[in-house]
């Protein structure tokens, strides 16, 4: 095995001649190449330097542009709404109020139950939310009432017959709530059936 | 002076190109590429070992990158590790040089530079594993098939002969 070894070892081939004028002349290019000129081998570097500078400027420009454009977007979103959008969604808060108004109305009067009874159990009920509903005030403004009110507005209307001497109040109730934008509640209601009392005897 | 260094290891070494690589074209590359290598790199050997071992040395390095996409070693049972030592390969001691350079050039790529580093430059299976990232078994187990395969090809060509 030894002897195999030295054999394979030792084992000896003379080469094509091209191959050392290949090696010569690679090597002699390569040679030719590496010219050292002072000045020159600080020219890449000042290269490099310089278009990494311009490379930083151009990508804080290019952040800055896209910081402003996202600040202006979100400046835009935040900007206070103009004359015609308030008007437009003003008049969809009231058409809105006004629908849910009609649609509470609407539920009372049709109500086969004593409206007064229906009245009672609104101001009854736990939930405060239920106790006021809103309806579309002199303005169209939303204003709220409570369900006893609203059952005697619907009364005024002669759709559900009250008494005449209350008919004659509600009127007149009716018209300071149309001049005023006092919004009245259940507790304040009487007072305000007092005052037109008073209206009628100073008559 | 880069002559006369050719002049004196370019048949030995083109000899080393001749065992990897397995075919004149590839083996006149790599000559031309490790002279290249040498010259450039004259400057870094230190005088530790022989001269004649460091240009073998970056020969052999040449050539196994040159072939590494080549090489592909499968790791075998290491039950066949054992048999290494069994494998009698005498009768090539009597064979002529070229006769066994062109038995050894039919082995696969993988089994051909594990035969040569281990059994002609004298690699352990450590070195060999380290150069070619695989592990002291594969190095055994291929080095045990590309023996069992020369000693098949021997038989044959010893049978032809008688």
């Amino acid at each position: 095995m030894q002897n195999f070894k030295s054999k394979l070892y030792n084992y000896e081939v003379e080469p094509p001649g091209e191959i050392w004028e290949n090696v010569h002349s690679e090597l002699n290019a390569k040679k030719g190449k590496v010219v050292s000129m002072p000045g020159l081998n600080r020219r890449p570097k000042i290269i490099f330097y310089g278009i990494t500078a311009a490379a930083s400027l151009i990508i804080i420009f290019l952040i800055s542009i896209i910081f402003n454009k996202s600040e202006k977007h979100q400046f835009e979103n935040n900007a206070p709404l103009t004359k015609t959008e308030r008007q437009l969604l003003n008049s969809k808060k009231i058409q809105d109020s006004i629908a849910l108004n009609n649609k509470i109305l609407e539920g009372i009067i049709n109500s086969k139950k004593d409206k007064n009874l229906i009245a009672e159990i609104y101001e009854n009920s736990f939930n405060k939310i239920k106790k006021y509903i809103t309806i579309a005030g002199p303005g169209g403004q939303p204003v709220k009432i409570s369900p006893k009110v609203a059952t005697l507005i619907e009364s005024a209307d002669d759709e559900f017959p009250p008494r005449p001497v209350w008919n004659k109040k509600i009127e007149k109730w009716k018209q300071i709530m149309l001049s005023s934008t006092l919004s009245p509640t259940s507790t304040n209601l009487m007072d305000i059936v007092q005052t037109s009392s008073s209206n009628d005897t100073n008559e | 002076m880069q002559e006369l260094l050719y002049k004196k290891f370019s048949s030995k070494m083109y000899g080393v190109c001749l065992r990897y690589s397995g075919n004149v074209d590839d083996a006149n590359d790599l000559l031309q590429e490790g002279f290249i290598k040498i010259f450039k790199n004259l400057q870094k050997f230190r005088g530790e070992g022989s001269f004649e071992g460091w240009i073998r040395r970056i020969f052999v390095n040449t050539s196994i990158e040159h072939f590494r996409k080549k090489i592909k070693l499968y790791n075998v049972t290491e039950v066949q590790e054992n048999t290494i030592e069994d494998t009698d390969l005498t009768a090539l001691d009597t064979m002529a040089e070229k006769d066994i350079i062109a038995l050894v050039n039919e082995l696969s790529p993988g089994y051909k530079t594990v035969f040569n580093m281990h059994v002609v430059e004298g690699y352990s299976h450590k070195e060999i594993a380290d150069i070619l990232g695989i592990t002291e078994g594969t190095s055994k187990s291929q080095l045990a098939r590309a023996k069992g395969v020369l000693k098949k090809s021997i038989e044959k060509a010893i049978n032809k002969i008688s």
